[in-house]
């Protein structure tokens, strides 16, 4: 690295604060030993010198893609001290999304020297907090760096707790939502006077709304990818159920407690809904989104986080929050949160720091709204920037009544639960089964995994 | 395993005779022919992926992405190759590869070497049971010991050190069972004569034994190095921490922000074959007697 | 103790000259003993990393031992009746003996056909070795990041390939019928040349005067082959058959990386669901006990083979 510098005419940095491990400076030698060998001496800068007073964190997440990317904007804008505050130097780590990742957070804290600073979604704190994988945060300490309960909101905030202790500081909240071509709604009559959907109300109007979206396009009306899916299924049917009022809840050692007459109402809503002929019922992922993209489609219930992939495709692109069709408004949602991982001996300092990073991270959500997702710190939501951001504006109130999944070890996003609980639904949306031996196999399945004994309590 | 022992000792008996038996095939030319051939489409079967992925490899992304079997899609470029060395990920691990597989190795051939001897040559209580053991311990594969020695390791507070990657895998009974069949088959008389002039054992060992086991020796410890260099299960469980990571488990692991790039990701898979393919092309007898002498557990 | 039996046999051919009389002799004073010292370090480290797990691991299996928790209780056999009773450790254990089934077969017939085919002497025996043993080289990380370009479903080789040949494209890790298939040709690839040197190295073994007997009475190159060179080649077969089968059975790391064991389960072996329900599902005991279940499958296949060689003698 040194023999590099100097030709790069970048001054050495001799900073007291600034301590990274000797790992970290073997790696940035061979990463320059490596990048002299493959571009010779007059190769261009490599990695900039973080600005001066910068502590270094380790940071874990599963971003990749879009998010991957706006994250790096995110570490690069607090790294270079925004807001006139210190900067950071961020070592960041990117792990696969999924079970993998939350394998290897899982056993990183168990063995002790886990990461400073982990993206987590929020619904799988039940698995981290109670066993101590993850460590708690110390609200007085995230107020010092202007970050408060009363910035988040309650749907999401109350389940940052663990036997009223606060382990994840939510950074988004991300819901499944239905993206709309604003020319076919329109045509359909689905708009209101705003230029907005119009609210539904009714499983019947959901189904008319379908009817119409496909007399519009000529085509399918409302498109939904969810075979071979380990979640699309459980989004779509928890959402709706929570719309029930139903409880949904998974006590230790079963039997759950599910409301299956609820639970068959929903299911039949999503045969008929997805009957084959009106809307389709065996798109895959993939499928369902290129036929949205392509207009074969009027409407499509996805994730927030397609927002991107849409917005290039040109199209006169709505959004709304996941219309009310029961008798309670709900949106199925989850968050991506920071947690920290649990480390047997934290340096007081480096903790000091994983918290200001954690709020000033948060303070850069409007970058991360990019990607559609809905800023849980509050704060951003207010500022006009904000507003403007078409169509991310029109479904952040999803985020005030989002359901999560039932707080369990095994559920959360990527896990187990959810690959389960969608297998008997793809089986009744593709008419193998009728709705109420798909629900009786979800019940079943939920009782299996209830019956294990619990690891982390 | 004792069909193993049995099958080398009856197969040591006939010595090497002929490198290659050309008669096999007869002076006629169609089987020539067709066992030319047959030769010809498997080497091609074979090398058709490393050739595919080095063309991927010298192309821009952009190029990768668009359909077509012809070959090179685009202009020829070693962005992949800078980015990838740049990042400076690929270059670590390799580091770390080659400091565990060379310490695992090392600390494997003295132990075992050793303890080959000891159970060759020893007259200690327990001898027999011991050499038992290590002979069943051949049949556990280390893959089922994974979930307690992570729980040992925790318990050691050496999860994510160097330290637990390499302490596991130096324990190979396989290595010391074929190390003390070439000592067995070793005269002792040597070595009488050398104690008689007052060498002590460990002497013995060293100027007379370790002299004339060098090609068993160093079979082992290629074997050894290439098992190491290329262990995905223990090194995976064992780090979490990107930077203690080996090649196999950094790149299975660690992505990047942008997603799956084919260039590059074939960029990164051609650089870390590289260091045990270069030794290959240097050492190819050494290597392909290595893995004929222990793979079928010595003979 | 079967096992050890012949071993046994040929320590006390070779053992008692050492032990013999010049041991106890006055010279041997400064001697180091009786050679205990010599077989310490490796009892350290079998100790600790080879019994000690064993031994946990057995406890571990008894017990509701967790990533997460400190605390462990003795649960007696409930794992082990659990895992009877757990569809998914019988689907694994299926899974793996298929893929062990449709990758040995390969393994040991290919490899035979190479060694064979390169043994006749033809020109570049170089090349050919390289050819067929360099992927035996490459990590298996390396190895599955080639492949999934491969077998990428819209730009890969394969499907580009029937895309050419005008042929619909293959699934090939997305299919649940297709993606263990895919798994085995992957590793049919990359290991065969493993097995294909172990017959190399037989082949040349072999003494040549039947073959060169053979061939004056006029007997054709086909001929010799089945009725010398093969079963001449019969206990190298046996043995890397053995060793082929104990390897497919642990396979792992190229599902891992590939599939996850995916899709739905289709190609998840069982030491991925030991990793699945000990690392991802926290469940160490439970983990353990499947790990036991499994051991005591592997055991069995050289029981049988030799079982099987004992007939044959």
């Amino acid at each position: 690295m040194s023999s590099r510098l100097p030709v790069q005419g970048v001054p050495a940095v001799s900073d007291p604060v600034r301590s990274p491990s000797r790992r970290r400076f073997l790696r940035n030698a061979l990463a320059g030993t490596g990048a002299l060998l493959a571009t010779g001496p007059l190769a261009g800068c490599v990695s900039p010198a973080s600005a001066s007073g910068a502590s270094s964190l380790s940071v874990w997440d599963l971003f990749q893609g879009g998010d991957g990317m706006l994250m790096d904007d995110m570490i690069e804008a607090v790294s270079k001290g925004a807001g006139g505050a210190q900067g950071f130097d961020i070592d960041r780590t990117i792990l696969d999304w999924g079970p993998s990742y939350y394998t290897k957070l899982a056993m990183s804290a168990a063995g002790g020297r886990a990461s400073d600073v982990a993206a987590m979604h929020l619904s799988r704190l039940a698995g981290y907090a109670p066993g101590g994988l993850v460590d708690a945060f110390d609200l007085d300490l995230l107020a010092e760096y202007g970050v408060t309960e009363k910035d988040f909101t309650p749907a999401v905030w109350s389940r940052t707790r663990h036997e009223g202790t606060v382990y994840a500081i939510p950074l988004d909240v991300h819901p499944f939502i239905v993206f709309y071509d604003k020319k076919a709604a329109e045509r359909a009559g689905l708009l209101d006077t705003s230029g907005e959907l119009a609210p539904m109300g009714s499983p019947e109007a959901l189904l008319e709304a379908g009817r119409a979206l496909a007399e519009a396009t000529g085509e399918a009306g409302i498109l939904f990818g969810h075979v071979t899916d380990t979640a699309q299924n459980w989004r779509l049917f928890a959402g709706l159920y929570a719309q029930t009022g139903a409880a949904f809840d998974l006590p230790d050692g079963g039997p759950p407690r599910i409301d299956e007459d609820a639970a068959v109402r929903v299911v039949t809503l999503m045969t008929r809904l997805f009957d084959g002929r009106t809307n389709p019922n065996n798109l895959d992922y993939n499928g369902a989104l290129a036929a949205f993209t392509s207009g074969r489609g009027g409407m499509a219930m996805l994730g927030e986080w397609e927002l991107p992939t849409l917005k290039k495709s040109g199209m006169d692109l709505g959004a709304a929050p996941f219309p009310q069709v029961f008798d309670k408004p709900a949106v199925y949602t989850d968050s991506h949160s920071f947690v920290l991982p649990h480390q047997d001996s934290p340096d007081p300092a480096r903790r000091r720091e994983a918290h200001r990073y954690v709020a000033q991270i948060l303070k850069q959500s409007l970058t991360w709204a990019g990607a559609g997702h809905i800023p849980a710190y509050r704060p951003v939501l207010a500022e006009p920037e904000y507003a403007a951001l078409d169509p991310q504006s029109s479904y952040a109130d999803a985020a005030k009544v989002a359901v999560l999944d039932p707080p369990n070890w095994f559920a959360g996003a990527g896990s187990n639960f959810q690959n389960r609980m969608c297998q008997p639904l793809q089986s009744a949306l593709l008419g193998n089964t009728t709705p109420e031996k798909a629900v009786r196999q979800m019940v079943s399945e939920a009782d299996t995994l209830l019956r294990q004994p619990n690891p982390v309590a | 395993m004792s069909a193993t022992a049995a099958t080398l000792r009856t197969r040591r008996r006939p010595p090497r005779e002929t490198a290659g038996s050309p008669l096999l095939l007869g002076h006629g030319r169609l089987p020539r022919a067709l066992a030319g051939t047959a030769l010809v489409v498997l080497a091609v079967l074979w090398l058709l992926p490393f050739v595919w992925a080095v063309i991927t490899s010298v192309q821009s992304e952009e190029d990768v992405n668009t359909t077509g079997l012809s070959p090179f899609k685009g202009a020829f470029t070693l962005d992949a190759y800078q980015q990838i060395l740049e990042r400076g990920n690929v270059t670590l691990w390799a580091f770390n590869s080659f400091l565990i597989s060379a310490l695992v190795t090392l600390i494997t051939v003295v132990v075992s070497t050793l303890a080959a001897y000891g159970l060759s040559r020893g007259t200690f209580r327990g001898r027999k049971a011991l050499l038992g053991v290590t002979v069943a311990a051949i049949m556990v594969p280390p893959q089922l010991l994974v979930v307690p020695l992570f729980d040992q390791m925790t318990l050691f507070n050496l999860v994510d050190t160097y330290a637990a990657v390499i302490l596991p895998q130096v324990v190979a009974p396989m290595m010391v069972f074929i190390l003390k069949r070439f000592f067995d088959g070793i005269p002792k008389e040597l070595e009488e004569a050398a104690r008689i002039d007052g060498a002590s054992e460990l002497r013995v060992f060293r100027s007379i034994v370790l002299p004339l086991s060098r090609p068993i020796v160093a079979a082992v410890a290629i074997f050894v190095f290439i098992g190491a260099w290329n262990n995905f299960m223990w090194p995976f469980v064992v780090t979490n921490d990107p930077d203690l990571m080996t090649l196999p488990v950094g790149l299975a692991t660690v992505k990047d922000a942008y997603g799956i790039q084919y260039a590059q990701s074939m960029a990164s898979a051609l650089l870390a074959a590289l260091p045990l393919i270069v030794v290959f092309l240097l050492f190819q007898r050494r290597i392909v007697n290595s893995v004929a002498t222990t793979g079928l557990g010595g003979s | 103790m079967t096992t050890t039996a012949p071993l046994d046999a040929q320590a006390r051919t070779s053992s008692p000259p050492v032990s013999g009389g010049g041991r106890r002799s006055a010279l041997g004073r400064i001697r180091t003993g009786n050679g205990l010292v010599f077989v310490l370090p490796f009892l350290l480290v079998f100790g600790l990393f080879m019994v000690w797990p064993i031994v946990q691991g057995l406890w571990m299996s008894l017990t509701d031992r967790s990533l997460a928790l400190r605390d462990t209780h003795f649960v007696g056999f409930d794992n082990y009746t659990e895992a009877f009773r757990d569809p998914d450790v019988w689907s694994s254990l299926g899974n793996t003996v298929f893929f062990t089934v449709i990758s040995s077969v390969p393994l040991v017939l290919v490899a035979l056909a190479m060694a064979l085919l390169v043994h006749s002497g033809l020109a570049g025996q170089w090349a050919w070795r390289l050819s067929f043993f360099a992927p035996y080289l490459l990590p298996v990380t390396v190895v599955t990041m080639i492949w999934t370009w491969l077998y990428q479903p819209e730009l890969g080789m394969a499907n580009q390939l029937l895309d050419t040949l005008g042929m619909a494209p293959v699934g090939w890790l997305s299919d649940e019928s297709v993606a263990m298939w895919s798994v085995a040709a992957l590793t049919v690839w990359w290991t065969v040349g493993f097995n294909f040197l172990l017959y190399l190295a037989a082949l040349q073994s072999l003494p040549a005067t039947f073959d060169e007997a053979a061939a004056l009475d006029g007997a054709g190159a086909w001929r010799r082959l089945w009725s010398i060179t093969l079963p001449q080649l019969r206990r190298t077969t046996g043995l890397v058959a053995m060793l082929q089968i104990l390897a497919s059975l642990k396979v792992f790391d190229q599902i891992y990386i590939l599939t996850k064991g995916g899709p739905n389960g289709s190609t998840r072996p069982v030491l991925e669901y030991v990793y699945d329900v000990g690392f991802t599902g926290y469940r160490l005991g439970y983990a353990s006990a499947v790990s036991y279940l499994f051991f005591a499958l592997i055991i069995l296949v050289p029981l049988v083979q030799l079982r099987l060689f004992r007939r044959e003698d």
